[in-house]
């Protein structure tokens, strides 16, 4: 029996356990209830469901955890088999052939010589028999799990209150899964980022106005020495690059705050209906626009207009400058700004307007004197948020915005971003423990401080928009 | 209803044959009635039965209700407001409105009541402007809680002290008529009172139009009173004579509390 068709198979029987189990139990309690004239306390599905729960959930986490500890295991076992086979090898080595074995294992490559078939037939051989076991003990859990639930189940058991209690607990491993992954993602983060720093030091980094990991690779030979007289000399400065990210996000914003405020002040308050049912849409599409087709507008279409229209009036404007591409971003941010300003501006309360216009206002005057000065943290909020995501912006800028880190605050010029460089850090040929990979790390972190910030902020100038309405 | 048209000769405000629509909901019937200058009168009625609406027509604020159509007359010194000529904004600087809620805008109490001399450029220096505030608070019965803290946010004034800005932001452009839309119903007793006996000092300045869902209200700050039913008006006539010698049964089991 496969892997595949073990597991399949598995999957019906589980299912079909579980009717079982629920059809069963269901028998169970009526049968109590007929025969003993009680009422049962909980509905009769519930006790179906609490004994079809108790079959499937205890099995399937069991599952789960052998999935993800099974296989390493008995890799890890031919790994150290291999050791004594090849004594010679170093470990990266190693692993590359324990990789090659299982896949000779699985029958998708050809074994190179006698030493790798007989392990990978071992392999097999043992992950068969872990497979077969792992089948044997998951039916065995079932079938406990079941017989648990059946035997507790008499008129008298609360199942409905087990039940509430077990979607309790779901919802809560849901919301601490969620919590995990996010720790998991930043604790990556900070330890290859403290990687970094244990080579090249946070002033340099931080305060350093000279960017430039490529080069410092090609002066000399690669060793983590070199490379970190290469980065203290201020090859890993990082000014240039966030002033780059500011400075592209800073246009996008111009572009951006005007045209979605404007339009969500004119879809919140003053559109008729009609006008207002096509335009939210409309404004919904641009949101819908993969970013990478704003990427190849920033870097076919805007780039070029600016360079030409620059050279029609005697400026020198970079092919890859940092007006084409903060412009695009601005375009490609209009939708979130108008329609988290819709929101706010709406969020005001008609009690408001009406005062205004009570009082002899034209809509005009009650827009700019009593809605937006009412809004006013809400809109903050909403344009933090827009900025942050602006920072974080990615493809346009890699279509579009230049590589080299120039030290500039000309919105002609080529600029990079920080996004920028950490997608030319790790893509590539590059090995991966280097001084340079791990600036990319640093760069994340830094990139995801300056967006947590942002994002705070914004939460906190927001909330004091409820308030003011009480 | 033929007693109501014999008074309007010389009424400050006459509503003739008005229908209110709302999309194709008729929300009001035919109403027509006259109002005396410098008096109370109060409409009163079950909820739905049209009163808020019939208030709105007089500033026009059933115009910011899109769906909202408006037929018949309501003729204000003998100006019919509905006409193209009026413009709704200047209409409102003299028909000011109170509001069911308290809606202090989140400004200082100052800027509250310096808001519509300011828009209708009523004050032509910081001194005329100060005084605006200062009588209008003053007129609101407001100015002796106030006056140390006009640079505070109106949000932070009781719900009562709240409302009394509202008046005073109403007053503050010189409207000759006030519509006040259940201008209590938010408040608590003590408050409520307080606005009561506002209303009456209020009576020798300018024409007051109360919607109110309190019968003791009516009775008590008004000289006149309508009562709504169905997006009819019912019954009209002088508060005392409702009260205590309704014509209609239904204004009777109204008032009497049999319905309501």
């Amino acid at each position: 029996m496969t892997f595949l068709t073990s597991n399949v198979a598995l999957l019906i029987l589980t299912i079909i356990f579980g009717f079982v189990a629920y059809t069963l139990a269901h028998q169970r309690i009526r049968s109590h209830v007929a025969r003993d004239g009680v009422k049962a306390h909980s509905l009769v599905k519930y006790y179906g469901v609490y004994a079809a729960l108790w079959t499937l959930v205890p099995a399937s986490v069991l599952a789960l955890v052998w999935a993800f500890a099974a296989d390493p295991l008995l890799i890890n076992a031919a790994e150290a088999r291999l050791r004594l086979a090849y004594p010679s090898l170093p470990p990266s080595f190693l692993e590359l052939k324990a990789a090659q074995l299982q896949n000779i294992a699985a029958g998708f490559i050809d074994a190179p010589d006698e030493i790798m078939a007989a392990e990978a037939a071992a392999l097999k051989e043992s992950m068969n028999r872990v497979d077969l076991a792992r089948v044997l003990t998951l039916l065995t859990v079932m079938m406990i799990g079941f017989l648990f639930a059946f035997l507790r189940i008499t008129p008298q058991l609360k199942a409905r209150v087990a039940f509430e209690g077990f979607l309790r607990r779901s919802f809560f491993a849901a919301a601490v899964l969620a919590i995990l992954t996010t720790i998991g993602i930043i604790s990556s983060l900070l330890f290859e980022a403290y990687r970094f720093f244990s080579e090249i030091s946070m002033i340099d980094f931080f305060f350093g106005t000279h960017w430039s990991p490529m080069v410092s690779l090609r002066e000399g030979t690669e060793t983590a020495a070199d490379e970190a007289v290469a980065g203290s000399s201020g090859s890993f400065g990082m000014v240039p690059v966030m002033l780059g990210t500011l400075l592209v996000a800073l246009i996008a914003m111009l572009v951006a705050v005007p045209v979605g405020l404007f339009s969500a002040i004119y879809t919140a308050d003053f559109a008729p209906r009609k006008v207002r049912n096509v335009i939210k849409p409309a404004l919904e599409v641009l949101a819908g626009i993969p970013t990478v087709v704003y990427g190849y507008f920033a870097a076919l279409t805007a780039a070029p207009f600016f360079r030409d229209a620059g050279m029609l009036v005697g400026l020198d404007v970079s092919s890859q400058s940092a007006l084409a591409a903060g412009g695009v971003m601005g375009i490609m941010i209009i939708p979130f700004i108008s329609s988290l300003s819709d929101d706010v501006i709406s969020a005001v309360p008609q009690s408001l307007r009406d005062g205004a216009l009570g009082l002899g206002s034209t809509r005009a005057e009650t827009m700019l004197r009593v809605v937006l000065p009412s809004a006013f943290p809400g809109l903050v909020g909403a344009f933090l948020l827009a900025f942050s995501r602006a920072v974080g912006e990615t493809m346009i800028v890699v279509m579009a915005a230049g590589v080299a880190a120039n030290l500039t605050i000309n919105p002609l010029e080529s600029v990079t971003t920080v996004t920028v460089q950490i997608v030319m850090l790790l893509t590539g040929d590059n090995e991966f423990d280097s001084v340079k990979t791990l600036s990319a790390f640093a760069l994340g972190i830094t990139l995801f401080v300056v967006t947590l910030v942002l994002n705070i902020a914004a939460l906190h100038v927001s909330r004091k928009l409820g308030q003011r309405y009480e | 209803m033929d007693t109501s048209v014999e008074m309007m000769s010389d009424s400050k405000l006459k509503a003739q044959k008005v229908n209110v629509f709302y999309a194709e909901k008729q929300a009001l019937f035919d109403v027509s009635l006259g109002i005396d200058e410098k008096s109370v009168t109060s409409f009163i009625g079950p909820s739905g039965c049209g009163k808020s609406t019939f208030l709105r027509c007089f500033n026009r604020m059933n115009d910011v209700i899109p769906s909202c159509r408006v037929q018949g007359q309501i003729l204000l010194d003998d100006v019919d407001l509905n006409s193209p000529k009026i413009d709704p904004v200047l209409l409102r600087a003299r028909v000011g409105m109170v509001f069911q809620k308290p809606n202090p805008f989140p400004k200082t109490v100052y800027e509250n009541v310096a808001y519509g001399p300011r828009i209708h450029g009523l004050a032509a220096n910081r001194q005329e402007m100060d005084f605006i505030v200062e009588d209008s608070l003053k007129k609101a019965g407001l100015w002796k809680e106030v006056s140390d803290r006009l640079n505070d946010q109106a949000t932070g004034l009781s719900g009562g002290q709240q409302q009394r800005l509202c008046i005073a932001r109403a007053i503050a452009i010189g409207p000759d008529i006030l519509l006040m839309d259940e201008p209590c119903s938010a408040l608590d007793p003590i408050a409520t009172s307080i606005i009561e006996e506002l209303i009456s000092d209020l009576q020798s300045r300018f024409t007051i139009l109360i919607v109110t869902h309190s019968m003791q209200q009516a009775a008590r700050v008004s000289q006149k009173t309508a009562y709504f039913h169905l997006g009819q008006l019912i019954e009209y006539g002088d508060t005392k004579g409702i009260f205590t010698r309704p014509q209609n049964e239904q204004t009777e089991a109204y008032i009497s509390g049999k319905i309501g």
